[in-house]
Parts: structure tokens; sequence; C-alpha cells
């Protein structure tokens, strides 16, 4: 196996894994499309880390914090529902990224480019990936009671506000993470499909929750190779092969 | 001894007055019925007690005192994977504490039972569950919002019967708000009728009778 495709595999692994967890929970929360709007939210942060060539997470990072702090800071001030909110957001994103995103890199941006994944950004796919699922499973048994009812997950000395708030940040870590492999246009069916097809054959949280971390893993690492064998862009094939996985479960789904 | 005393109580949501100037206290191993029309303001006592609204006036809870709620609304979602066993998990609680627990709510559980997921159960049965969770870590007091609610006959006297038991078991202070004089009100200790402001408070044989309960009911304010 050559170093690049192991450099790639590595990323996906630990990637996908966390993206699909922090999808169970996503589901479970009805905020599946915050992923995908996030992730727009990123692509003035990834264009200028295309044009000055640093890591594209790391670009992604401070353009998704800027982008929540105002979210938060525009519902306080308007009032507004967070939906339009971030709607308003994310397409002035895109509008901004597309005034200075030079035309060869607008592909890359958008769905992603494995083959420019390098040790360091896999080191920090595991670093990241590792420390996130951690935080998350943590978390989540305290955001799942606090889903079923707020007031007795408080009673329970749960202090949600914090808990939903480190939930942002890892959901921002997540993203940024998984715009490398799948780019800012797909990044959301990284989150959303390998969960919603974990939940058709779940008998409970751990199947739910773990199941999704390997079909995300299970969806990145076949996309990689197919990549690979067929020489198409890595990132519509990882969200197509979670696809086809969630048309499989639909066997598998009670009616 | 006292476990609670209120004092001066007043609790608005916007300029409305939800609670108006309430007095009362309740002692340990003590049963109390919150009784009180729909907009009473009940179940806004109830989540002030525990801390969950703002108020005006004194609280006091005995020092270090643990709490067992059980809310009017807890809905679990269609297709929801989370597991009985893992629902209880939540409270970090060893396995045979579990089946107690579920026992004295009157449901025999077998290991098959605790891998059921919590969205194939009846309102009913999931009240009954939501009652043994409260009541699992053994809370000093048991707090439950309308736990009749939605629940036919036969329920509401399997899920009385259970809070009786639990309460004579147990001997924990039990805090219970509902919207009708039921069954249990013979068997308890006190009862606390309330339209905004205190009506009654005292012996249930003091307070159920026709004219009271005319004055409870007769005429809800609204305003």
């Amino acid at each position: 196996m050559d170093l690049q495709l192991f450099h790639s595999l590595i990323a996906g692994i630990f990637i996908g894994g966390v993206a699909g967890y922090l999808g169970s929970l996503m589901i479970t929360k009805r905020m599946a499309l915050v992923g995908d709007a996030l992730s727009h939210v990123a692509l003035p942060g990834v264009a200028l880390a295309l044009i000055y060539g640093i890591n594209v997470s790391l670009g992604a990072l401070p353009a998704l914090f800027l982008g929540i702090l105002l979210i938060w800071l525009l519902e306080m001030k308007t009032k507004l529902p967070m939906e339009a909110l971030t709607g308003i957001v994310f397409t002035a994103s895109i509008a901004i990224a597309f005034l200075f995103l030079p035309e060869e890199k607008v592909s890359t941006a958008l769905i992603g480019d494995i083959s420019q994944v390098n040790f360091f950004d896999a080191l920090i796919s595991i670093i990241l990936g590792i420390v996130t699922w951690f935080v998350l499973r943590r978390i989540f048994p305290k955001l799942i009671l606090a889903n079923l009812s707020e007031d007795l997950a408080k009673v329970e000395h749960i202090k949600v506000e914090k808990y939903n708030f480190i939930y942002l940040v890892c959901i921002a870590l997540v993203v940024a993470l998984g715009i490398k492999v799948t780019g800012s246009l797909l990044m959301g069916a990284l989150v959303i499909t390998p969960a919603a097809a974990a939940r058709n054959f779940a008998k409970n949280l751990f199947q739910y929750s773990y199941g999704a971390l390997l079909m995300g893993i299970i969806s990145c690492v076949l996309g990689i190779l197919a990549f690979r064998i067929f020489a198409l862009p890595a990132g519509p094939l990882i969200i197509l092969i979670a696809s086809l996985i969630f048309g499989l479960s639909l066997l598998f789904k009670k009616q | 001894m006292k476990i609670l005393e209120v004092k001066n109580l007043n609790v608005s949501f916007d300029d409305e007055k939800a609670i108006e100037d309430l007095s009362f206290s309740l002692n340990e191993g003590e049963f109390l019925v919150i009784l009180g029309p729909n907009g009473a303001g009940k179940s806004t006592l109830l989540k002030t007690l525990l801390g969950l609204v703002p108020y005006e006036g004194s609280i006091r809870w005995k020092e270090g005192v643990h709490f067992g709620y059980v809310p009017s609304e807890f809905v679990v979602p269609e297709n929801f994977a989370l597991s009985l066993r893992e629902f209880f998990q939540f409270k970090n609680l060893p396995h045979e504490k579990i089946f107690q627990s579920l026992e004295l709510v009157g449901i025999k559980a077998s290991e098959n039972f605790l891998e059921k997921r919590l969205d194939t159960f009846s309102t009913g049965q999931l009240k009954r569950i939501l009652i043994a969770w409260a009541m699992a870590d053994n809370p000093d007091v048991l707090l439950l919002d309308e736990p009749m609610l939605y629940i036919d006959i036969h329920g509401r006297e399997t899920i009385y019967d259970s809070l009786v038991s639990i309460w004579q078991t147990k001997n924990q202070s039990i805090v219970l708000v509902s919207h009708e004089v039921g069954e249990i009100s013979r068997k308890i200790d006190k009862i606390l009728a309330l339209n905004k402001r205190k009506l009654f408070y005292g012996r249930p044989e003091d307070i159920i009778n026709p004219q009271n309960l005319a004055k409870i009911y007769g005429s809800p304010t609204f305003s």
C-alpha cells in the first residue's frame, strides 16, 4: 500500500467514524441539516486555506466559529428563528467565498480532495477524531436525556446549556475535519446518512450510535478504495456508498 | 421535621401572575397533593420548587435534599432507539436496583423486558416506568406532575396504588400535582388547593367536601 493511500484511509476511518457517531446525536436532536449548513459557513476559510496552501480543516475552523458566533449574536439581537439566521449566514458565506475562490480550486472546496491528505492531516484526524469522540461519548447520555425532557435533565443536575455549547463545538470540529474528505457541499451527508442507516436497524442507543460510527468508517474506506480503482472523485464516491448502505438498511427496518 | 418551607412565593410570566403570595410547608415523609383546575399554577409551582422557574419570595429545602421528578410532558419520539436498560443506565444504577424499582410500580421485569425500546411502551406503562426511574436512586422527595394525565381509570388505579405503596415502603416525602380529586385523596396527609393563590391547605377530610370543591373548580381565574 502506498503512503498516500494509507494517509487517506487513516483520515477516512477517524473522520468517517466520528462524523457517523455525531450524526446519531444530531438526528436525535432533529438537527440533521445543521451540519450541512455549517459546512457552507466554513467555505470562506476553506477558500483562504486553498489559496495560501494551508490545511483546509485549519482554515475552516475559524470561519466556523465566527459563523456560529454571528448566528448566536444575531439570534439574541433579532429574536429571529435560528434556522432563518443560519440560512442568512451560510448563503452569505458562500457568496463571500466565491468572490475570491480561484476557479481551479472550486471543485476541491466543494467536493474535497482526498489525494491531498498528508501525514500531518492524518495525524490531525486521529487526534481530533479521538478527542471529539471521547467528548461526545461523555455528553451523549446527558443530551439524550435533555432531548426527552429538559426539565428532567436539569433536575438531575445536568447543565443543559453548557452541554449544548460543547456539542456545537464538536459539530464545528467534525465539520472542519470532514471538509477535507468530502468538501463543503457533501459534508452534511457524511454526518446524516450513516446515522440514518444505523437508525433503521438499531434496537438500542449503543447499536444506533456505534452502528453509525461503523457505517461512517465503512463508507469512507470503500469510497477511498473506489476512488483508487475508478479514478473518480473520492468525496462523491464516499457519499454514494453511504447512500447505498442507507438503501440496504431499509431492508432491515421494522415495519 | 420540615423538609420544605415556602413563604410569600410569587411567580410571574410577562407581568402575568402565575402564583400569588403562597406559603406552605412539607414535613419529612409527608404526602402532599397540590390540587386545582387547569391554569391554576400547579405545574408552575412544582417547577418553581425544583428551581426551574425564577421566583420572588422564599423556598427553603432541607440541606442536601435529593429530588426525584416525574414531568407531565415526556414524549418518546417514534423510532427512538433507546432501551429501557439504557434509560436506567443514565442514573448509573446497579442491575438489581432497576428490577426493584420496576417491581414497586407493579412491573415484573425480565432481562428481555429491559431490552425493549422506550418507544414501544404505552403511555400508562411509560408513566409507571418514569415513576420507577425517578425513585430508583432513593430521592428524599418525589415530585410528580399530573402522572394520571391521558391514563384510563384502570391505569390510574395502578399508578395510585404504586405511589401509596412507594410512600409506605420508602417513607419518602411525595408531592403530587393533580387537576382532579382521585381516590388517592383518602390516603394522603395533606392537600394544597390552589388557584394562583392558596384556597385551602390541610387534611383531606377537612377539605374534600362539595362546598370546597365548588370553590376550587367553580370559578377558575384566567386573567
